[in-house]
């Protein structure tokens, strides 16, 4: 009697380990979830709205970002913080965006420094705080705002050897 | 007459001596901090200077590249893997001045810090 109970819970077990790796299924999200979760991040979830850059935003800063950006950000976007060469681009759910993209360039750069602080639950960006400075941060920001054109910078060093 | 020659002989001198003087500050031998610098910290991660007095920054690194860098005092100075850097320079304001870390060493590379206070 008791080793059909073992059985009973050991089925119901795999059966719910088995739901829960098809809910884990990496599958592209669709238009409309995109659309509000887009919404919720840009309206609810990422703060910081009104922080200003403390940064000027001239050549020198922008040099800074670069060579920032160039330390952590390139594995998941690039040189050119436009997925340019990121062999995993389009194997990844949610999608890396191109940080040239509308919809991040519709973030204020506090809620780009929210976002470099803390990431992105439950999409693959991580959090920075304590990886980088809050000097790096917000040149990385001045960065973003001034991308080069898609491609100019090449392929990620970590990318071709 | 010879009042208006030892007044004359007395300014001339006091000329001559005033750079002199300004010159002895300005050759002052430059006092050496030495600091360590490892993953994520320097040591000591504190440091107190006189304002006008020259200083040598003298950094050595224990393990991997690191850098030196107090943007408001436009200085910056890298340091290769276990080898040792300078950064001269005569501090002409007071303040407390926080330099970071400018060359990317690692997960806590963000929180390495090193404070200035220059004092009077």
């Amino acid at each position: 009697m008791w080793w059909t109970d073992v059985r009973r819970l050991f089925s119901g077990g795999c059966l719910l380990a088995f739901a829960a790796l098809l809910g884990c299924k990496a599958t592209p999200p669709g238009k409309l979830e995109s659309g509000a979760v887009t919404f919720a991040k840009h309206h609810v979830f990422v703060g910081n709205k009104k922080q200003k850059n403390p940064l000027p935003d001239n050549h020198d800063t922008w040099t800074d970002g670069k060579e920032a950006f160039s330390h952590y950000c390139v594995a998941c976007h690039g040189n050119d913080g436009q997925n340019t060469g990121v062999p995993f681009v389009n194997h990844i759910s949610p999608p890396i965006p191109s940080l040239a993209s509308k919809d991040v360039q519709a973030y204020t750069d506090g809620q780009l420094k929210w976002i470099l602080d803390n990431g992105i639950w439950p999409s693959g960006m991580p959090g920075s705080k304590g990886t980088l400075s809050d000097d790096e941060l917000w040149s990385i920001i001045v960065y973003i705002r001034h991308l080069p054109p898609a491609g100019s910078q090449g392929v990620p060093d970590m990318y071709t050897h | 007459m010879k009042m208006k020659y030892i007044l004359v002989t007395l300014i001339l001198l006091g000329a001559a001596f005033v750079p002199l003087k300004s010159n002895i500050r300005a050759q002052e031998a430059p006092k050496r901090i030495e600091i360590t610098a490892k993953q994520f910290e320097f040591q000591p991660s504190e440091i107190t200077v006189k304002k006008g007095q020259p200083i040598v920054l003298v950094i050595k690194s224990a393990d991997v590249a690191h850098g030196l860098r107090f943007r408001e005092l436009n200085l910056n100075v890298k340091i290769d893997k276990g080898g040792t850097a300078e950064l001269p320079f005569t501090p002409d304001k007071t303040g407390d001045f926080v330099g970071h870390c400018s060359v990317f060493c690692g997960p806590g590379h963000g929180g390495m810090t090193l404070t200035m206070h220059v004092v009077d």
